[in-house]
Parts: structure tokens; C-alpha cells; sequence
């Protein structure tokens, strides 16, 4: 009978996996930590990834992927996410704004938003049980 | 046997989720121009401004200060016309997320935030 130490094997397979782990939450690991408002949400509404995010600071500075981005290039990504929609599941946009933020840099966003035809955005809450 | 309850620690760690969860609140995007309008119901507003540094909550001429009232408020309307809401520049976007979990608690499908183009 052989005698087969999986001591290594079984390292090498869970080196693997942390690999794996942590590349498939690359993800998740590029949002901004934003101070979000804290109200419960809509509970029907946390399953559908929307099509687009856009962070948005306590000092109205819009980010894209991370990324600072102007209203014009937001308009223009989102029109061509609108342009490319499909009927059954319509363009929609998610806004991850620090709750202290004016909604003066929310209004300006939504106003170019919907020059492009967005008629669904989503505002991102944590969830803290009583409010704000 | 210390590599691999090592390697399960580590594991564990990585797997976890320490950020907090995100819930979402949507609302259809309505402008002063038109847009989300439907036949002959005009939906009722929330008018958000800021008094003495804080969000009141207007809706006709009752002003509400708090989100437990508003709910209250918004559960004696009718459902059907939807509800609108939109508020002044300076006010926080914590209160607009009061606005709309107060009418999604309160019981309205449709419900509109419209932006403000007076800046």
C-alpha cells in the first residue's frame, strides 16, 4: 500500500481558492466607502444589479467606477447605456450619495440624467433598522 | 496540521463580508418639464427645505419634522395619484431618503422625485 502525504496537496488547493476569493471580489472592493444614508430601503429592490453607479461625495464630487468624472462624461455614458437598453430590463442608474451631500449636486446629476431618457435611479441606503 | 489551520483562518477572513450591507430605495426620475405623468390624477408632493438647519417635510400645508409622522401623514392620502417629491438645494440628500422610504412605508408604488433646475 502507498502511503500519499495530501498535507501539500491540500495547501496548494486552498492557496487556490483564497486566489480565486480574492480576485472574484476585485469587485465589490472598488466601490467608494461613502457615508450613506441610513434607512432601510426596499427590500424587493436589493436582488437587480443596476446598470450603472455613480458615487457621490459630501463635497459634490461625482465618481465613476471610482474614478472623479464630470456631468458631461456621466451624460454621455449614460446615453449610451440608454441607447443599447433592452425593453425588458430598462436602463437604470444607482446613486451612492453621502447623506450630508446637498441635494443641489443630486438635482444637477437627475436633471442629466434625464435628458438621456433615464426614468429609474435608485438611491443606495444602509440599513440601520430605525432611520436617520 | 498548523499550515492548514492557518490557511483555514485565512480563508475564513477573506470570505467574510465586513462591509455593511446596501439596501436601495427607487423612484422614477420626473422633471418640472413633464415626464412621469399619468391620466387626470395629480400626484400629491413632499416639499423638503431646511428650517433653523434642519429638514421639515411640507406636504400642502402641513409641515412634519420627523420620518414617523410623515409616515403617518402620507398613510391618510390616497395611493392611487402616486406621490411626488422634491426639494430645496440646501437641504441634505439624508432627508430625500427620508421622503422616499416614508411613502414606500407608507404604502406608495409610484413614487417621483423631481430634480430642482433652479441652479
Amino acid at each position: 500500500m502507498i502511503d500519499v502525504d495530501l498535507t501539500s496537496m491540500i495547501d496548494v488547493v486552498f492557496q487556490l481558492i483564497i486566489f480565486f476569493m480574492f480576485t472574484s471580489q476585485f469587485g465589490e472592493l472598488r466601490r467608494t466607502e461613502i457615508d450613506l444614508p441610513k434607512q432601510p430601503g426596499d427590500e424587493a429592490e436589493v436582488r437587480h444589479e443596476p446598470a450603472m453607479i455613480i458615487d457621490l461625495t459630501n463635497e459634490g464630487v461625482y465618481l465613476v467606477e471610482s474614478q472623479p468624472t464630470s456631468l458631461i462624461e456621466i451624460e454621455r455614458l449614460a446615453q449610451i447605456g440608454v441607447s443599447t437598453q433592452h425593453q425588458t430590463d430598462p436602463f437604470d442608474v444607482l446613486i451612492r450619495p453621502d447623506r450630508n451631500a446637498s441635494a443641489i449636486y443630486l438635482d444637477r446629476l437627475l436633471l442629466r440624467l434625464s435628458n438621456t431618457g433615464v426614468q429609474r435611479w435608485k438611491l443606495a441606503t444602509v440599513g440601520d433598522g430605525g432611520g436617520e | 496540521m498548523i499550515d492548514v489551520v492557518f490557511l483555514l483562518l485565512i480563508f475564513f477572513i477573506v470570505t467574510s463580508n465586513f462591509a455593511q450591507e446596501e439596501h436601495k430605495l427607487p423612484a422614477t426620475l420626473q422633471t418640472d418639464g413633464g415626464g412621469v405623468q399619468s391620466e387626470d390624477l395629480q400626484p400629491q408632493v413632499i416639499e423638503i427645505s431646511v428650517q433653523a438647519g434642519k429638514p421639515i417635510f411640507v406636504i400642502g400645508e402641513v409641515i412634519v419634522h420627523d420620518k414617523q409622522s410623515l409616515v403617518s401623514m402620507l398613510k391618510r392620502l390616497p395611493k392611487e395619484p402616486g406621490i411626488a417629491i422634491r426639494s430645496a438645494p440646501n437641504a441634505p440628500i439624508s432627508a430625500i431618503a427620508i421622503a422616499l422610504q416614508a411613502a414606500r412605508d407608507a404604502g406608495f408604488q409610484k413614487r417621483s422625485y423631481v430634480p430642482s433646475d433652479e441652479n
